[in-house]
């Protein structure tokens, strides 16, 4: 839809896309269909021949004489068909007894090892809660989960507490996985999706900060943390 | 897969009844110069942006500029959905807005040049009306006035 807006311009365009049945219906005037998940649209993370591979053949669509053009693209990428969620691999009893801020802790170290071999890059900053401040966060978090009439001083006050929830929410997580990724390099995809939701209090703490977003209606930032 | 037969039953019907802007031909315009000469612009539906840039939200039909030379550290994504594994984009950009093959291939001889900016658009959108009236027609108006010779575009 995007592409033949910009096709209409006068701008030859290729995309990749990742549902095939999809395209079929929209017609962008080339695009090549890669069978990988959501999040892995050149297929490997880390893997530049492979997404250079992807990239060629993309690249080749747009000397076609006639639109649409839909190709395939043969090799199959990474990534799990079906992401784990929360309440697939939450412990039974709902809980893991541990405080997310000594976690945060103790993740630290692993946490700054990424960021420093990968040029400084992370993902947490999103919710604009400096890191210094996760701790003071995680109280909130922990008070608005119990159902307390928690508030938060730092939150940006042109943001809706459940949005704000929402991107807080989506920092703690990126930090885990950043630091997960330095503790156990081996650790890919579903590995770590079971490992913060079954073996982390900040799991817990997140599954049950949806459920009370839930509880109030917030349906839409409750089903983006956990469900 | 996504290869729908891999789905589970909800995910796959989410898929099959998502809302499309249904067509049946396409727009065309054409290619014609040659790959190792051509101008490249990077346009993704990733919700990718600038850190400090702000950020998207659901069914946000606005754009961000990413100008190209950015490197990999100041692009941050705001798309976020326990609907995709987000760890790919965290260990690797490139698996999603491909920053440094496009200037690999620059370097290589195989693309003639990177536009100065990319764009990125949030993606999941369910009617995004004002993308395919407004905002769309007028980042195929910039990558034209820019004199881009083709735009490769990636989803989330």
């Amino acid at each position: 839809m995007l592409a033949r807006a910009i096709e209409e311009a006068g701008v030859p365009t290729v995309a990749v896309v990742l549902i095939k049945e999809i395209a079929a219906r929209v017609k962008p005037p080339r695009a090549l269909w890669a069978p990988f998940p959501f999040g892995f649209a050149l297929g490997k993370a880390g893997d530049a021949d492979f997404q250079h591979r992807v990239i060629a053949a993309a690249l080749r669509l747009l000397s076609e004489p006639a639109a649409p053009v839909l190709a395939e693209f043969p090799e199959d990428g990474d990534g799990p068909p079906r992401l784990l969620q929360a309440s697939d691999v939450l412990p039974a009893s709902g809980a893991v007894a541990a405080d997310p801020a000594d976690e945060i802790t103790a993740l630290r170290g692993y946490y700054e090892r990424w960021a420093g071999e990968h040029d400084g890059r992370t993902a947490v900053g999103i919710s604009g809660v400096p890191q210094r401040r996760f701790r003071g966060l995680v109280r909130y978090l922990q008070a608005y989960a119990n159902g307390e009439d928690a508030s938060y001083d730092a939150a940006p006050s042109d943001v809706e507490p459940g949005r704000f929830i929402r991107l807080a929410s989506d920092d703690l997580k990126a930090f885990y996985m950043e630091a997960r990724f330095s503790q156990k390099p081996e650790q890919r995809h579903n590995d770590l999706q079971r490992w913060f939701w079954a073996e982390t209090a900040m799991g817990t703490l997140l599954a049950g900060v949806a459920k009370r977003l839930a509880s109030e209606g917030d349906e839409r930032n409750a089903q983006g943390i956990a469900r | 897969m996504p290869r729908l037969e891999d789905l589970s039953d909800a995910a796959r019907q989410a898929q099959l009844n998502f809302p499309a802007f249904e067509h049946d031909d396409a727009p065309c315009a054409p290619f014609t110069t040659p790959l190792a000469e051509a101008k490249i612009a990077l346009v993704t539906t990733a919700g990718l942006h600038l850190r400090g840039d702000v950020p998207f939200s659901g069914g946000d039909e606005s754009y961000r500029v990413i100008p190209s030379s950015t490197p990999a550290r100041d692009v941050t994504q705001s798309h976020m959905s326990i609907g995709f594994d987000r760890t790919a984009v965290m260990r690797d950009l490139n698996v999603t807005f491909p920053v440094d093959r496009m200037r690999e291939l620059v370097e290589r001889g195989e693309i003639g040049s990177l536009a100065p900016d990319f764009y990125s658009f949030m993606g999941a959108q369910r009617s995004p009306r004002r993308i395919e009236q407004e905002t769309g027609p007028e980042v195929g108006r910039l990558l034209r006035d820019a004199g881009v010779d083709a735009a490769f575009l990636t989803p989330t």
